[in-house]
This record gives C-alpha cells, structure tokens and sequence, in this order.
C-alpha cells in the first residue's frame, strides 16, 4: 500500500512535469536569464531518474536498511539489559554464596568446637576410667601382697610349729642338756620365728 | 598586469561553459552535459546503495558500510525524525534518496572533468517539483483537498485577513519549489564558477613563466601561488557545501512535510 503510494506519487510528478507548457522551457541556451529557466533535456531526464531511484530503492534498500539498523538496535538494547540481569544475578548469586560460606565457616567452627568438647570429655573419661581401674589394681594388688603375706605368715607358723616339733622331738631324743644344747635350740628356733615374722 | 586585462573574456568565457549544451539531441528531447552525468551519477547512486544493502550486515564491518550507515543514521534521526516527528518512517525512503541523489550529484560534480547534475536548474527544478507534489500530496492525504486548501490560512481571524492570510500564503506555497530549486542550482553553480576563475587566474598569471622562464616572468607568477591556494580551499569548502546543500535541501522538504501534515499552518 506505501509503495502504491509511492507510485500514485511519481505518477503525479510526473504527469505535472509533462503539464507544464513546453514554451516554458528554453528552446536553445542562449545565457543570461535563460540559465535560470529549466531545460527538458535535463529536467526529464533528471525526474525520471530520480523516480525510478525513489520507487526502487523505497521498495528494495531503505525498508531492508532500515529493518537492519533497528534489528541492531533492539539487539543492542536486548543485550544491554540481558547484561545488566545477569549481573543483578551475579550480585544476588555472589551474596547467596557468600552466606552460605559464612554459615558454612560457622558450622564447621561449631563442629571443631563440639569435638573438641567430645574429646576433652572423652579424654576426662579415658583419664578417670585409667584412674578408677589403676586404683582397682592397686587395690588388688595391696589385698594380693597381704594375702600373700598373710599366707606366708601362716606357712611360717606352720614352719615355726613344725621346727618346734622338730626341735622338740631333738630335745627329747637327746636327753635334754639343761644349761647347753637345749638353750642354744630354743634361742635358734625364736631367732628363726622372729625373723620370719619380721618378712 | 596584462593577467587581469584578460580576466573579463576569460570569466565570460568560463561562464558561458558552463551553460546547458545537448550532447545528445538538443535542449528540448536529449541530453546536456548535466543530464549526463546526473544520470551517471544515478547509476553510481543505485550500485552504492546495493553495494551498501548487500553489505550491511546486524554487525558493521568495514569503512564503507560504517560511513554510508552514519550517513542514513543522520538522515534518519536529524531530518525525518527530528524534522517530520511521528511519521517519520513513512516519510524516510523519500528524504532519503532525496538527501543521497543530491548527495551523489553533488560530489560527482567536485571530480575534476565532470560536472555536477545538480548544477543545472532543469534537474534541481525536477527534485523541486517532486518534494512539491509529495508534501502536497501527503498534506491532502491529510486533510482533504478542502481542508488542506482552507488549513493554508490560520485560524482564529476575521474573514478579510484569514483570505489575505490565505493568498500570501498561497504565494508561500508556490514559491518554495522554486527557492529550492534555484538555491540548490545556484549553490552548486557558483562554486564551480567561483573555483573556475580562480583556476583561470592561476594559469593567467602563470602562463608568461611557462611561455619564457626569466626572472620577471617569475616574479609575475608568484600570485598562482596564492590563487592554487585559494582554489584548493575553495574546492575543501565545496565537499562542505555539497554536503550542506543536500541537508539543506532535505531538511526543508521535510519541514514542508510536516508543515502539511500538521493541524494548522
């Protein structure tokens, strides 16, 4: 429709070129004024060209020209905004990360802590524990030593009795010497039972 | 000096090559010079802007298509959308190619041997008449005939001074094809008048050295020095105004465009 427009138009200019009476343009140039009057050997020619450049190229080069430029333009526009999205996006990502580093960071402090507390506890417990059990083997080992010792106690009593029956046995077999053996036997034997008591 | 003696018939006769010469059948069916190279000019225009459409890609690469786009970017938000307003798209394939036609004409004409097709009134009054048929059309398009005739004139006056309104501006109206025509036209014409007697000066004043190298004829010569100085200025100021002449060209068309298509004048 422009472009019928468009030819309605030149059909126009050009059925007025051609409406202007001939005795208007110059025969021949003669100079002078004449140079003012328009010749129709140019004035035609210089329509017609000019018509058929504005009909083609209104039709062929400037809608494509510009469709182009404006396409560039939208682009343009579309990337400038698509930018500063993604940077807007880049701005809430970045903070989003950064939060979640700091809550992260405070999780793992949190969790350092927490172990630590385990172990410290878990090492007081160790350490009771060693305590309780060393105080337990010391124990057992006192009630050991003195059943030992009460055992070898009464395996020396049961030594001194038996030496005494010995001794005794000896006394009687050898008709008893009242200032000498005797006496020497008895001393020996309470030496012996008194040593034993002192272990 | 002799140089400036001859200057006059000189000039007269740079002038007078510069007036419209069929080279192909005469003023009236043909071609002059200037028709010539416009349409020389038009087949460069089309094999740019295809070259420029095949090229363009949604990333530009290369000189060329990132100048052409700085171009079109200029067109298209300094003239349509800063000019025309709201229907700027519609407009834009017409300001445009009237922008790079005059653009093109402009520069083939600065190539030393062509000339410019924009240097004729016959081709600037042809792109006049086209930017006048398209705002009027565009302006009935919308208001009506009625409208867009009675919208010429302001609201809110007396009768009398609303028909007085309305016929200055009528004037208005019919005048501005023919000042854009001729501004173009004479812009263009001028320069290269202008550029041409200083070229003419510079050979005048060194012809005598070139003639019989001695002393005297040297020191007559030094003044070239300074007019090929000039001439090369001048020729730096013509890429400007080949340029600024298009904008301005486009730029008024599209102000009479929204002129037009606004709700009252």
């Amino acid at each position: 429709m422009k472009f019928m427009n468009r030819a309605t138009l030149a059909a126009a200019a050009a059925v007025s070129a051609f409406a202007i009476p001939t005795a208007a343009f110059a025969e021949e140039s003669a100079g002078g004024a004449d140079i003012l009057i328009p010749k129709m050997a140019e004035f035609v020619p210089a329509l017609i060209a000019f018509l058929i450049i504005l009909v083609v190229a209104g039709k062929v080069a400037w809608p494509k020209v510009l469709s182009t430029m404006e396409e560039r333009e939208k682009r343009i526009a579309d990337s400038l905004d698509e930018a500063e999205r993604t940077k807007q996006k880049a701005i809430e990502d970045r903070a989003t990360s950064d939060a979640l580093v700091t809550d992260a960071r405070r999780q793992a402090a949190d969790i350092v802590l927490e172990a630590r507390q385990d172990a410290e506890a878990e090492r007081a417990r160790i350490i009771a524990a060693a305590h309780t059990e060393a105080e337990d083997i010391i124990a057992k080992a006192h009630a050991t030593v003195e059943e030992e010792r009460r055992s070898l106690y009464a395996d020396a009593a049961g030594t001194i009795a038996d030496l005494s029956v010995s001794v005794a046995a000896k006394i009687v077999e050898k008709s008893l010497d009242q200032d000498g053996e005797q006496r020497r036997l008895i001393e020996q034997y309470l030496k012996e039972a008194g040593s034993l008591n002192a272990n | 000096m002799e140089a400036f003696e001859l200057l006059p018939d000189e000039i007269n006769h740079l002038v007078s090559e510069f007036y419209s010469t069929a080279v192909a059948g005469d003023l009236n069916v043909g071609l002059t010079q200037y028709s010539f190279w416009l349409l020389v000019a038009a087949v460069v225009l089309c094999v740019l802007l295809f070259a420029f459409v095949k090229k363009q890609t949604l990333v530009p690469h290369g000189l060329f298509v990132n100048g052409v786009e700085y171009v079109v970017e200029f067109v298209q938000n300094d003239v349509a959308k800063g000019v025309v307003g709201t229907s700027w798209r519609r407009h834009f394939p017409f300001l445009a190619t009237v922008f790079f036609f005059i653009l093109v004409n402009n520069f083939i004409g600065l190539i030393p041997g062509m000339k410019p097709g924009t240097g004729a009134i016959g081709c600037t009054a042809a792109l006049a008449l086209c930017s006048f048929v398209y705002f009027i059309y565009f302006g009935i398009k919308k208001h009506g005939v009625v409208g867009y005739i009675t919208s010429l004139a302001p609201g809110g006056m007396i009768l009398p001074m609303r028909v007085f309104v309305w016929v200055i501006e009528v004037f208005s109206l019919l005048l501005r094809p023919i000042t854009l025509a001729i501004r173009l036209f004479c812009n263009m014409f001028a320069g290269h008048i202008v550029m041409g007697s200083f070229a003419i000066m510079a050979s005048l004043f060194a012809e005598p050295l070139l003639n019989q190298v001695n002393a005297l004829n040297a020191a007559g010569a030094l003044p070239s020095l300074a007019w090929i100085a000039i001439l090369i200025i001048i020729y730096l100021v013509e890429f400007i105004v080949a340029f600024v002449q298009a904008y301005v060209f486009t730029v008024l068309t599209a102000v009479y465009i929204q002129i037009a298509e606004s709700e009252s004048h």
